[in-house]
Formats: structure tokens, C-alpha cells, sequence
């Protein structure tokens, strides 16, 4: 007989621990723990037997892996709330014996603690941060336009500001704004950085009211992690596009309530970059002493060549930039990349890349101004929405003012007057959409999410399919619609292109249908025959013909119904045709068919797809 | 007074008894402690300085000033007496004093008035005393130059002390209201001044209608001084050349001309300097414990070590600090860190992350990205995306965490009007607490396309022919029609009935040919399978029928069948049958009105009869009973009118029998197994288990490797007789029992009959190749069959030339399918 086995040594219970065998481990507060979890990325976890991993019991309880408490264990975070604690209790003692001397003396040695490492080692790779900002920068930028609580106090609330606003800087640099979305909650923002999608959203600015059923400590411990990644991240994102980090903070400009213009974006300077690479190569000698000498010392020399032939770029752009508007931050940095003339062309490339936009005062600044630069446009704003506006309200090269009010007074003649969700709609477009339904006064269109992507039958609004209709159409033309140059203030000729190039479109809409019964008259041979290599290959593929034939009847069916669906998108469900219900007859067959385990996948699936359609429906 | 002073003035008070007697007024009234010496000068200047004012005042008090010079030399004989008192009893007993004194003032005021009119002639020096007085009396008049008189004259008097008196006290008080005013100075802790108006804080004005202003100490009436009229007091302000020094005093509706004293303090006050000239902040100070070495010290104690060893506490403490220096913990302010606050963190990782040089760590799940917005988020969403007024109320009702949405869509039309979001704080909080509180697990979502599940069956189309619709009704019969059985020449169906009779149909034309009432019920038909002769079975109540449809079939046939049911008749073989009376079977000749319709030969059993089947030759008959046991299944022969009972006894209530179509094998079905015997060796072959709880019928494929077993829990099993006892395919289609499964004779077609009224055509392809399964593929759900009392097609039969389906239901019709 072998040895008994010790109960509960091997196998879920080992795997997992409880909370509170984990507190008693890490001999941590709860409030501690859970600080610690929250930095740390460590999340509770579900175990397939709860009764096996905690040692028999049923009791409800939180389940963490072992391993992950035993890398808590190992924090340096730990003995970093252990002196505070300490700290807080000296202060304390100081000042209940008021020693203010010590108590002051104790305040300025206050023992702080910084979360980079926990950044590197959450983000091995500066993908995966990427990946995972979405949170971080929604509750930056919520911060932002918060005010200081008990526990985010004015400096942070402050940092969330700049960081938001570095971030936005990036975005407007790189022009890699993708979707923008006015929610009823905020407005979302959808970015493409680096190959990965990152969404975020912003409240409307009004001033928000601190709710009581909210923990702010909690808040403060995932703001201060995420302030320390959104920092590293902005830093490495400016470094890669060769902007200098951190932007200096214009602050007569920020005073006057600049908004973004307030942070000065600049190319990195030569002697910061040789600066940088010296101090690597310091770095490098520090870490490994002489192991690749010979490479640092060649990568240095190649980086200097580099910087040689950077600086008599940098010499041309200074000449260039001292005639360009100092707002434009594009043609900045973008010049190490490619000459002055492509940057205009990439600039004016983008979508508001020849418009000069002026917005009233009752319309969003903070948004429609991040925006509107990000896709290449140039703007000015009333003074009352703020300072540093480079263009004044009548001034001749605005092309597109933008109100939101029901009768704008006075107007200038060579510009349009509309309403924002014109800008919103036409990124999400990513085409200048017709301004005819967007005019001050308006009912605007709807406003549809660009995050919707629609599944087979999925609802589909008017609106959506339209937009479709009219893309695909505009998409052939594009050639046809270059924005006006600006010296010829007239702007309803641009209207009317625009609105050519959509009649058009649907009109070759038409034509394709129709074209569709042409051609089988007139090639009605060459089609019998292509029809014959079809099925001859389809019997090649071990295809029936049954099936075949139905495939092909398929097909047809999805054309017409693409095409009913065009003309008349919210029909009533049309009564079953006798080939349906035979063809429900035989899933249903088929289905009876299965063995049991299959069968109940099917039944859900079903299940699902009744239940979508039946939301579907009810649109 | 300083508590020093008081000390100080014990001591030599205690010292120089004398001498204190001698110069009492002054070194009592006007005590300076530290320059005892100068002290006598300085008094005497301030007496000099003060002396008009001090008059002016005796003149005022009228007399209550001796009394308080009086006080104060009884307070300090007082003090002699007591001689070692405690600094706070002598405050308290100048206050005592006080008290006492008033007593003794009415009396020595009486006193006084006596005296000065008698005794002016006792003692020269009263007299001159009392002269004084009644020129001090006279001053309020002419006070300036009776003052510098009284200056001279206080100089010049010889002062005379107690003891000069001697005894005579009297003389002593008369002489004491003699002397100068003593003024009390501001170092003095009583006052001197007691205001004549008793009101106290009483605002004058309240006593501005009445014509006192008050009442003295004795509690008379004060008279309001007669005052002129403006002018008058315009006029006297004019003439008086002191009425920039003169203040008003209210209480006493007087004005005083302000001294040179109280102007100095007046300006002291106004300078912010100490209003009292005398004070001198900055006096030397008196060592009083000496640095001299005393002959007899204070105290006789050791002196303490620690007064002269340094601390070692201290010491220890200093060199803490001292080290901490030195080792640079303490530093002046706060560190300044020189690092930036970011930097590449990336740096480096994505190097070694190249090498693969990572410690191993359990894969982290990444939080699920929260859900994008629809369309309903939209500020301004299209119509059909806004909640109807029932919707939002339903919301609204709804309990938060049910909620499928956590916004309730609102068209708010333009920008402008789109406020902020009040739960936007709240909904960040609660992603917070999903990241940090929500369990996280990878969950295996199937992504599998139904579709791809779905077996890949060839299409129906393809395996044609099948019956797929109705074509025929036969009409007829009044009850469920139980049973029916198409003759092998595919010409004629016949039909049994819960009516009790027995129909015989033209199969093409659905035209009646003939009807057999038998008054009870028809449980089963069944057509010789034959095809030389032209018989039928029927089970009617607890017997068996054997008929001959004379009108049918042609002479041959109906010649071999007529010879086939009669040869019975009287052979040996029926001889023995008779005689076995265990079975309870007897084979009986009809009555002669049953032979003319046909009927040749009743085999009359003690139970119902519930099925019957031929065996494929046509000679021999099994049945089925309702009894127990093993006598409910026999097997007749017709040929001999013989009956068998196969089986001695059989477990379970048998619910099927089946002769096998190509071997000599017989199937039992009971509840839930079907039995297969080898009816030629007598023996058990197979037992299949379709795992099923009530078995309804079965049929054997006619190549004879396949079974079919129906089931009245819904359930159709496919057996494959060479594999295995397990059903090789179950199908469960109906939503009923299956009452009926066959076989198509000569197609690869198999249906079930079921009780929701349906039929379900399967194609059921046997393959010659071993190593390939039987294919079974459903191809067309026939309905048509009403339900009656939840009853629905009761029987089905293949044709058996054509590929045609005949079904019976409880409805009473029979219907063709083609």
C-alpha cells in the first residue's frame, strides 16, 4: 500500500487561493491588497470547481491564482506602503504633539513611490501598453475636465490635463483620428496608433458633479497607474515621430485659455537628440562594460552622420517655419521625414486639408478644434471661447464657419455656415458630406455610430445604407471633387459638385441593376457557357448539382434581396414562400438528424439568431 | 505693589521698627524697593510735583483724604503687628482695612467737625493743622498760589509721631487730619480718587430731567451745579485761559482743568510710551542670591551631579544627528531628483524581448474592451432607435442591473442642447470595479457555424422518387381505421376499423369494392404475401379471419388459395390440434352467410388478437394476443389448420412480432428489447437494445441486415444487424409517439407514423459494400391526418410496386401518397 496522500496539497486548491488566505500571506490590509491588485493588474479568478479549490467549502469566496499572490509577495510596492504607513503615523504623532517643526520636516522627507516598473512589467512591449489604453485614457481625460477632489488633488488633475493634451497633440500630428462619435454620454474618439484601434471617450465639458456613491480612492489608485502609463506612452510616441517630450507650455497663452494651443510642439533638437544618444551610450557602458563596444561606438558614429544631414534639414525647416503660422504643428516635426512641399501635399491631402474653419462661440472648441486639426483643417474661434484664435472672425480665407444656433444674423457670403455634426459625420464618411442638409437650421440627419458593424440581418438604418449608397457611389469619382483653391470665394459650386457626384452615383446605381437584364440578352451565349464551366468545376469540386443549383439560387436570392433592401430597407417580413417553408423543413429535418450534443449547439445558435432578428424586428 | 517690594519692606520694616514710625508717610505711601536710598529723594520730588493736584484733591474728597492717610498709616501698623504674614492675606487685609475703615470714618468725621470747633485751642499744633485745612478748603478757590504755600509749609512742619502723643490718641487723630494729602502715586494699588457722584455706571442722562445728579456716599442728594446757557459757556471758555487743559466730568457735571501730571500722561500715552514717568523699564537688576559664596548656605542638600557632568542622553541624542550627517541621511530640504519623469521605458524590453529572454509567467487575460456604442447612444439616433413611451416606463421600472441598456436613447436634435451626462462618473467607477473585483476567465465561445454542424446530406431533390404528396382519400370509414394491408399486386387495399368492418378499396380509384361487418373491432389486416393466391387475415375481437376475396382474383389464383385455406379440413394434423387442448386455439369453419362473403376459415382464440403477420411463403400465420406468457405468440399453420406456441414462456409483455423477410427468424419485440429467435434451431440469435422505453413496432429492411424500431417515446432506431446490438442512428423528429414504422419493399424508402398527425419519409440506403453505412437521409414530412383524442396516423404501408405511401389515421380516412 502506498503512501496516503495528503489532502488539498496538489491539484485546484493549490492552484488557486482564497482573498483571505492571500491578505494573511502578504500580512496586507484589505485596502492595501486591493491597491496593490489594482497597480498590479491582478484580477480575481473563477475556478471550474469553487468547492475543490477551497479545500471542500461552498462558501461564496474570491479566488486569486497562487501564483500572482506569490508575485505580489515579491513587490517592492509592499515595504513602499509599509513606510508610508510609518510616515503617516510619525506625522500624526508630530502633530498631535504639535511639533510642527518635525511634523514639517517629516512632510518634506514624505516617502514616495513611483509605478514604473509595474508599467514594463504589466507592458513587456510597448504594443500591449498600446493595446490596453483605452481605460487609461478615458480616465485621464475624465480627469481632466474634472475638478480636484479630496483625493486627486489640483496638481493631478493638472498632469491629467497636460497628458491628455500631449496625447491629443500626437493624434493631430500623425493625423491618425479615425472615427468620431457624439454619444449622448460623451464624445468618442477612435484612433489608430501604431496598427492598434484605441477608443476613448470625453464628456461634455459642464462642470461635473462629484457623486457620493463613488469611491475615489479606488478612482485615484487606477488614475495614478494610469497617469504613470499614459506618460511613458506619450513619451515614446513624440520620440518616434521626433517631436521633443514634454511640449513646452505656452502659459500666457494657457492663461487665455488657448486649449491645445497652448502646448508648444516641437521637433527635437539636435543637441538633445546627440545629447540622448551620448547619454545611451553611457547607459550601454554602464550596463555591459565592454561588450559591444565596437557596435555602440558604430551605431554612435552612424547616429552622428544622421544628425549631420538632420541638421541641414532643420536649418531649411527653421527658414520655412518662420514664414508658416506658428499654430500649424504639422509642417514642425513632419519635416525630417519628407520635404516641405510633401507635407503640404499630405496635408492638404486630408480630408479638411484645404478648409479654414471658424467656430462660433456656442459650438464645442475643445472637440471640433482637436478634430478638425487632426484632419488637416486650420481654424479660428470666437475670442470668447478663448485666446490665440489666428483667425478673426472676418477674415476672407475662412471657408466653413460652424454654428449651432437656429438663425445666424449676419453672414459673410463666400463661406458656409454649418452645423458640427456636419464635421463629425464627414470624418466618419471620411469624405466632405453634401452641406445641404447640415445648413444653419436644419434638421440635421441622424447621427449614426461608426462603430456599427452589421452582421447578416442585422438591422440596417435608412440612414446607414444611404451613407452606403452614396459612398460607394462617390468612391469612382473621386477624382472629380478636389476642394476649390480659396481664391475664388465660391462656394455653392462646390455644393453643386458635390451634389453631381451623388446624383451621379445613384443614377449609375441604376444603370448597373438595369444593365444586369441587357446583358443577358445580348450575351446570353456567352453567359450558358460560362454557367457550364461553373457547374462543370463545381462537379469537379464533388459539388451535386442539387446543390449547386441551389447555391446559384441563393446567390440570386441574396442580389434581389440586397436589392429590395436598397429600395425598401424596413418592409414587413414578407409571408413565407412554400420553398422557404420547405427549406425550414429540411434544417428542421437535418436537425433531427444530430446526435444530441450537436443538436442542442444548433438549437442555440438558432436560438441567438432568432433572438437578433427579433431585435432586428423590432426597429 | 511688587510681592519683592512687600518683602523687601518687611524686612527693613522688621529691621527698622523705628525708623518707620518716624518717616511713615512718605517711604510707606510712595515705595520704590530696589533704590531704598533714592527713594526719599524722588518722593519728595513727586510730592513737590504733585502737591497742587493732591491738594485740589483734599479739597475735592473734603476731608475723606486724612481719612485715607489715616487708612494707610492703620494699615501699616497693621502690617508691624502681623509681622510674618503671607503676600496675599496682605491684600486681602489692605482690603479688610479698607472695610473696617469706613466704620470708623462717620465717626472720625463727626470728630473732626467737633474737633475743629473745640479743641482749636489745644495744641498749637492743631491749631495750625486747622488752619491748614480750612485753607485747604479755601484752594478750590485760589488753588495755585495756596499751593505753593502748602509746598513750603509741608516742608517746614516738624513732624511729629505717635509717640510724641503719648497717650492721647485724640490728639494724635486731631493731629494726623493735619498732614498732607498722601498721594498714592500710580505704583499705589488703591486709588485715591473716589468719585463724589455714588451713581456708578449709571449714565448720567437718565438723571438729566431731574435737578440731582446723583447722591454722595452718605446717600444725599447731589444738586445739579447751576450751569449758564451757551453763551455763558462761551463766554467763560473765552475767559478761562485754561480751557485747552480742561476736561468735562460728567458724572460730576463739572469741568476739571487737567493737571501738568495728567497732561504728561495724556502725552506719554499719545507718544506710546509708559504713561507712568517713574517707571523705568530698563533697572538694573538686584542679584539677589549673590556670586559670592555664602557663610552659611541655603540649603545644607548635596549638589545635584547633574549639575555639573554634561548629559549623556544629550550627548547620545547630538551624535545621532551628528552621524545622520555625516552618513548624509539628513540633508537640508528635500531631495532633488535629477531624473526625468518619463523616459523610453521601452527601451530595452523590446531587445530582450527579441532574445526570449522573459522569466515564464502565467498568460495574463487582458480585460474585455468595453462595447462600443450603437446607434441608440447617438445624440440625435433615428427615429426607430427612441424609446416608446411604454419602453421608457418599462425602464424606468426596471431594476438597474437588469437593465439591457444603461442610458435610456434621447433625440436631443441639435449640439447645442445635449448636456452632460450625469452617471458618466459612476459608469467609470464601475469599469474600474469590473478591472479590479470581476472574476476573469477564458471562456470557449464555440464560433462553430451551425451550418458546419449540419450533416452533409445530399438534397432530397436527388433521391427521387418518394412520395411527397397526398393524391387519395378513402372515405368511409366511421371509426380509426386501425389497420391496413395493400395486396402483393399493388391493385387493392384493404382497411381495418375501429367500426368493425373490414374494406376492401380499389387502390387507384379509391372506389369501395366491398365491406365486411364484423361487428367488432378490426385490430389488423393483413394480404397473404403470396403471390399465387389471393388470401387476407383479419384479427376481429379475439379472432383470426381468413378470407378469400372470391370477386378478385382471377380463377388460378383463387383455386390455389380456396385449396390452400380447405385442405385443413379434417386432417390429421388439425386432428391433433384439437386434441392439444393446452393451446386455446380451435380452428373453426364459418357460418355459411360468413363463407358466401368469403370467409373460409375463424381461428378462435381466448383473448383479443392484436396482431397478426404471414410469413413471406404465405403458409404460415403468427399471432399475437393479449394474454401473458408464452402462449399469447402462435404460429398457425394454414395449410394444415395447425397452431404452434413457439415459445413456452417470454419475458415481458410482448408488443410486436415479425417474421423475418429472407432467414428463418422470428422477432420479438417486448417493452424494451426486440428478440430475435432462429425459429429452426429454436434458439436466441440477437437481442437489440434500442434504449428506448416503450418499444411501438418494428420492421425488418427487406434485404433483412436492417431494423427499424419505432418508439412511443418519439425516437426512431436504426440497427444494423451485423454491427451491433446498439441502434447504429437515432432520429427524433416527431413531437409524438411513432406508431408505425415499415419499410418500402422495393424502394430504399422507410416511414414513421406518429401520433401528431405527421409522416416522416426517410431514405434509407442499404449498400451491398459492407465497409459502407447504410445512409439514411430524411426527405418529406406528409401531413394531412387530423388528430382525433390525441391520436394521429394509427398505420402506414408502402405499395409495393410503386413508390407510394398509404397511411391510416384515427380520423377515419386513409390517404394515398405519391
Amino acid at each position: 500500500m502506498g503512501k496516503l496522500k495528503k489532502k488539498y496539497t496538489e491539484g485546484a486548491s493549490r492552484t488557486y487561493t482564497t482573498r483571505n488566505r492571500a491578505l494573511k500571506k502578504l500580512q496586507l490590509s484589505l485596502a492595501d491588497f486591493r491597491r496593490l491588485c489594482i497597480l498590479k493588474g491582478i484580477y480575481p479568478v473563477e475556478p471550474r470547481s469553487a468547492k475543490r479549490a477551497n479545500r471542500g467549502s461552498t462558501k461564496p469566496t474570491t479566488f486569486y491564482y497562487t501564483q500572482d499572490v506569490k508575485l505580489l509577495s515579491s513587490e517592492p510596492l509592499i515595504a513602499k506602503f509599509r513606510h508610508h504607513k510609518i510616515f503617516l503615523r510619525r506625522l500624526q504623532h508630530a502633530l498631535g504633539k504639535k511639533d510642527f517643526t518635525r511634523a514639517k520636516s517629516l512632510n518634506s522627507h514624505r516617502p514616495e513611490y513611483t509605478l514604473n516598473h509595474l508599467v514594463i512589467e504589466r507592458y513587456p512591449s510597448f504594443t500591449d501598453a498600446l493595446r490596453d489604453l483605452d481605460d487609461a485614457l478615458c480616465m485621464v481625460f475624465l480627469f481632466a475636465s474634472m475638478p480636484s477632489v479630496k483625493r486627486v488633488p489640483k496638481q493631478g488633475i493638472e498632469e491629467c490635463k497636460r497628458l491628455a493634451a500631449e496625447f491629443m497633440h500626437y493624434v493631430i500630428f500623425t493625423h491618425s483620428l479615425r472615427k468620431v462619435f457624439l454619444s449622448i454620454k460623451g464624445i468618442y474618439y477612435q484612433a489608430e496608433i501604431q496598427g492598434q484601434t484605441v477608443t476613448w471617450i470625453v464628456p461634455y465639458q459642464f462642470s461635473q458633479r462629484t457623486p457620493d456613491d463613488v469611491d475615489f480612492k479606488v478612482m485615484a489608485t487606477f488614475l495614478h497607474f494610469y497617469r504613470t502609463l499614459l506618460g511613458f506612452v506619450n513619451y515614446r510616441l513624440f520620440t518616434t515621430v521626433n517631436l521633443s517630450y514634454p511640449p513646452k507650455l505656452d502659459e500666457i497663452l494657457d492663461e487665455n485659455a488657448a486649449g491645445l494651443g497652448s502646448l508648444k510642439v516641437e521637433s527635437r533638437r539636435v543637441e538633445d537628440i546627440i545629447g540622448n544618444v551620448q547619454s545611451d551610450g553611457e547607459h550601454d557602458a554602464a550596463n555591459n562594460a565592454e561588450a559591444n563596444k565596437d557596435t555602440s561606438a558604430q551605431d554612435k558614429a552612424a547616429m552622428e552622420r544622421r544628425l549631420g544631414s538632420l541638421g541641414t534639414k532643420m536649418q531649411a525647416i527653421a527658414a520655412a517655419d518662420s514664414a508658416a503660422p506658428a499654430y500649424q504643428v504639422a509642417s514642425d516635426g513632419a519635416g525630417l521625414h519628407s520635404d516641405d512641399e510633401d507635407d503640404v501635399a499630405r496635408a492638404e491631402s486630408l480630408l479638411f486639408g484645404k478648409q479654414v474653419f471658424f467656430l462660433s462661440r456656442e459650438v464645442p472648441r475643445y472637440s471640433l478644434e482637436f478634430i478638425i486639426r487632426a484632419f488637416g483643417g486650420r481654424l479660428g474661434w470666437d475670442s470668447s471661447s478663448g485666446g490665440g484664435s489666428p483667425y478673426t472672425e472676418n477674415d476672407h480665407a475662412i471657408s466653413i464657419q460652424i454654428v449651432d444656433r437656429p438663425v445666424q444674423g449676419h453672414r459673410f457670403l463666400d463661406r458656409i455656415y454649418v452645423q458640427p455634426q456636419w464635421i463629425y459625420d464627414s470624418i466618419n464618411a471620411n469624405r466632405l458630406l453634401n452641406t445641404q442638409d447640415y445648413l444653419v437650421g436644419e434638421q440635421l440627419p441622424p447621427h449614426l455610430s461608426p462603430f456599427v458593424e452589421y452582421a447578416q440581418g442585422d438591422y440596417v438604418p435608412e440612414e446607414a445604407s444611404r451613407m452606403a449608397a452614396a459612398a460607394a457611389g462617390f468612391e469612382g469619382e473621386v477624382s472629380n471633387l478636389k476642394p476649390e483653391d480659396r481664391d475664388e470665394p465660391e462656394s455653392e459650386q462646390e455644393e453643386a459638385t458635390a451634389d453631381n457626384v451623388e446624383g451621379e452615383s445613384a443614377d449609375e446605381d441604376e444603370q448597373l441593376d438595369s444593365s444586369d437584364d441587357e446583358e443577358s440578352d445580348e450575351e446570353g451565349d456567352a453567359k450558358a457557357e460560362k454557367q457550364y464551366q461553373k457547374q462543370i468545376a463545381a462537379e469537379h469540386a464533388g459539388v451535386s448539382f442539387s446543390e449547386y443549383h441551389q447555391q446559384q439560387q441563393q446567390k440570386k436570392k441574396i442580389k434581389q434581396s440586397d436589392n429590395s433592401k436598397s429600395v425598401k430597407p424596413r418592409g414587413k417580413a414578407p409571408k413565407r414562400s412554400k420553398a422557404q417553408i420547405e427549406e425550414e423543413e429540411r434544417q428542421k429535418m437535418a436537425i433531427s438528424m444530430l446526435s444530441r450534443k450537436k443538436r442542442r449547439v444548433v438549437n442555440r445558435a438558432q436560438a441567438d439568431a432568432y433572438k437578433q432578428s427579433k431585435d432586428a424586428n423590432a426597429l | 505693589m511688587g510681592a519683592a517690594g512687600r518683602s523687601n519692606q518687611r524686612k527693613r520694616s522688621a529691621a527698622h521698627r523705628d525708623e518707620v514710625a518716624e518717616e511713615f508717610p512718605a517711604s510707606s505711601g510712595i515705595d520704590v524697593p530696589s533704590e531704598p536710598e533714592a527713594s526719599s529723594d524722588e518722593d519728595d520730588n513727586v510730592e513737590e510735583g504733585d502737591f497742587d493736584a493732591t491738594l485740589r484733591m483734599m479739597a475735592d474728597d473734603q476731608g475723606f483724604g486724612s481719612d485715607e492717610a489715616e487708612d494707610f498709616a492703620a494699615q501699616d501698623s497693621d502690617e508691624d503687628a502681623e509681622d510674618e504674614d503671607e503676600e496675599k492675606s496682605e491684600i486681602h487685609s489692605s482690603d479688610i482695612d479698607g472695610a473696617s475703615s469706613e466704620e470708623d470714618e462717620e465717626d472720625e468725621v463727626e470728630d473732626e467737625e467737633e474737633s475743629s470747633v473745640s479743641d482749636d485751642d489745644k495744641n498749637p499744633l492743631l491749631v495750625r493743622a486747622a488752619s491748614r485745612s480750612t485753607e485747604g478748603q479755601e484752594t478750590v478757590v485760589d488753588s495755585d498760589e495756596e499751593a505753593e504755600n502748602s509746598v513750603l509749609d509741608g516742608k517746614d512742619i516738624d513732624r511729629l509721631t505717635i509717640n510724641d502723643f503719648g497717650r492721647d490718641l485724640g490728639s494724635w487723630k486731631e493731629y494726623r487730619k493735619t498732614l498732607p494729602q498722601i498721594d498714592a502715586g500710580y505704583a499705589s494699588d488703591s486709588s485715591t480718587e473716589e468719585p463724589v457722584n455714588t451713581i456708578g455706571n449709571v449714565p448720567i442722562e437718565w438723571y438729566a430731567d431731574s435737578l440731582h445728579i446723583g447722591y454722595d456716599i452718605d446717600g444725599k442728594r447731589i444738586m445739579r451745579p447751576a450751569t449758564g446757557d451757551e453763551l455763558d459757556k462761551f463766554l467763560d471758555n473765552m475767559d478761562n485761559p485754561d480751557v485747552f487743559r480742561t476736561a468735562r466730568d460728567e458724572i460730576n457735571q463739572q469741568n476739571v482743568k487737567l493737571s501738568e501730571e495728567e497732561i504728561d500722561i495724556i502725552r506719554r500715552i499719545q507718544g506710546g510710551s509708559i504713561p507712568d514717568a517713574d517707571y523705568n523699564p530698563y533697572e538694573d537688576t538686584v542679584e539677589w542670591f549673590t556670586s559670592q559664596t555664602m557663610q552659611t548656605p541655603l540649603t545644607a542638600a548635596q549638589p545635584s551631579k547633574r549639575g555639573f557632568v554634561p548629559s549623556k542622553w544629550e550627548h547620545n541624542r547630538v551624535m545621532k544627528i551628528v552621524r545622520a550627517i555625516r552618513q548624509g541621511r539628513i540633508t537640508r530640504g528635500a531631495p532633488v531628483s535629477t531624473a526625468p519623469q518619463y523616459f523610453d521605458l521601452w527601451a530595452d524590453a523590446e531587445a530582450e524581448d527579441s532574445v526570449g529572454t522573459g522569466r515564464r509567467q502565467r498568460e495574463r487575460l487582458a480585460a474585455p474592451r468595453t462595447v462600443l456604442p450603437t446607434h441608440a447612444e447617438s445624440y440625435h439616433p433615428p427615429g426607430e432607435y427612441l424609446p416608446t413611451e411604454e419602453e421608457k416606463r418599462k425602464w424606468l421600472e426596471q431594476d438597474p442591473d437588469y437593465r439591457k441598456r444603461n442610458f435610456l436613447p434621447h433625440d436631443f436634435g441639435t449640439l447645442r442642447t445635449v448636456p452632460g451626462y450625469d452617471r458618466f462618473i459612476q459608469e467609470r467607477f464601475q469599469r474600474c470595479l469590473d478591472l479590479y473585483l470581476a472574476p476573469r476567465m477564458k471562456k470557449k465561445v464555440s464560433h462553430l457555424d451551425p451550418e458546419e454542424l449540419m450533416p452533409k446530406l445530399p438534397d432530397p431533390r436527388d433521391l427521387r422518387p418518394f412520395p411527397s404528396r397526398e393524391s387519395l382519400v378513402y372515405l368511409g370509414h366511421t371509426g380509426r381505421v386501425r389497420s391496413i394491408s395493400v395486396d402483393p399486386t399493388g391493385m387493392w387495399l384493404l382497411s381495418g376499423s375501429d367500426d368493425g368492418t373490414v374494406r376492401l378499396w380499389e387502390l387507384i380509384t379509391g372506389r369501395c369494392a366491398k365491406i365486411w361487418d364484423f361487428k367488432d373491432t378490426v385490430y389488423r389486416v393483413a394480404w397473404c404475401p403470396s403471390q399465387d393466391s389471393c388470401i387476407f387475415a383479419a384479427a376481429v375481437g379475439s379472432r383470426v379471419v381468413i378470407v378469400i376475396p372470391s370477386d378478385l382474383c382471377d380463377d388460378n389464383r383463387l383455386l390455389v388459395s380456396e385449396e390452400l385455406v380447405k385442405a385443413g379440413f379434417g386432417s390429421a394434423a388439425a386432428a391433433e390440434t384439437d386434441d392439444d387442448s393446452s393451446l386455446p386455439v380451435s380452428w373453426d369453419m364459418p357460418t355459411s352467410t360468413e363463407q358466401a362473403s368469403g370467409m373460409h376459415v375463424s381461428i378462435a382464440m381466448h383473448r383479443t388478437v392484436k396482431s397478426v403477420t404471414w410469413h413471406r411463403r404465405g403458409d404460415y400465420l403468427a399471432t399475437l394476443t393479449s394474454e401473458e406468457g408464452g402462449s399469447s405468440v402462435l404460429i398457425h399453420q394454414i395449410s394444415k389448420h395447425k397452431s404452434q406456441r413457439p415459445f413456452r414462456k417470454l419475458k415481458g409483455a410482448v408488443q410486436h412480432i415479425k417474421f423475418h423477410p429472407t432467414r428463418p427468424w422470428f422477432l420479438v419485440t417486448t417493452q424494451r428489447y426486440v428478440r430475435i429467435y432462429n425459429l429452426m434451431q429454436q434458439s436466441l440469435i440477437k437481442t437489440l437494445q434500442p434504449g428506448v422505453k416503450w418499444i411501438s413496432s418494428v420492421d425488418v429492411h427487406p434485404q433483412g441486415d436492417n431494423v427499424i424500431v419505432g418508439s412511443y417515446d418519439k425516437k426512431l432506431s436504426w440497427f444494423d444487424l451485423d454491427l451491433s446490438m446498439k441502434p447504429y442512428r437515432s432520429i427524433r423528429y416527431h413531437s409524438q409517439a411513432i406508431r408505425q414504422v415499415q419499410f418500402s419493399r422495393k424502394f430504399p424508402l422507410f416511414a414513421t407514423a406518429s401520433d401528431d398527425g405527421t409522416i416522416q419519409v426517410y431514405h434509407g440506403m442499404v449498400y451491398q459494400d459492407l465497409n459502407q453505412n447504410p445512409l439514411v437521409v430524411p426527405l418529406k414530412i406528409l401531413r394531412g391526418h387530423e388528430i382525433r383524442n390525441s391520436l394521429g396516423v394509427l398505420d402506414c404501408q408502402f405499395h409495393p410496386i410503386q413508390p407510394w405511401l398509404l397511411s391510416s389515421g384515427a380520423d377515419g380516412t386513409i390517404r394515398l401518397w405519391m
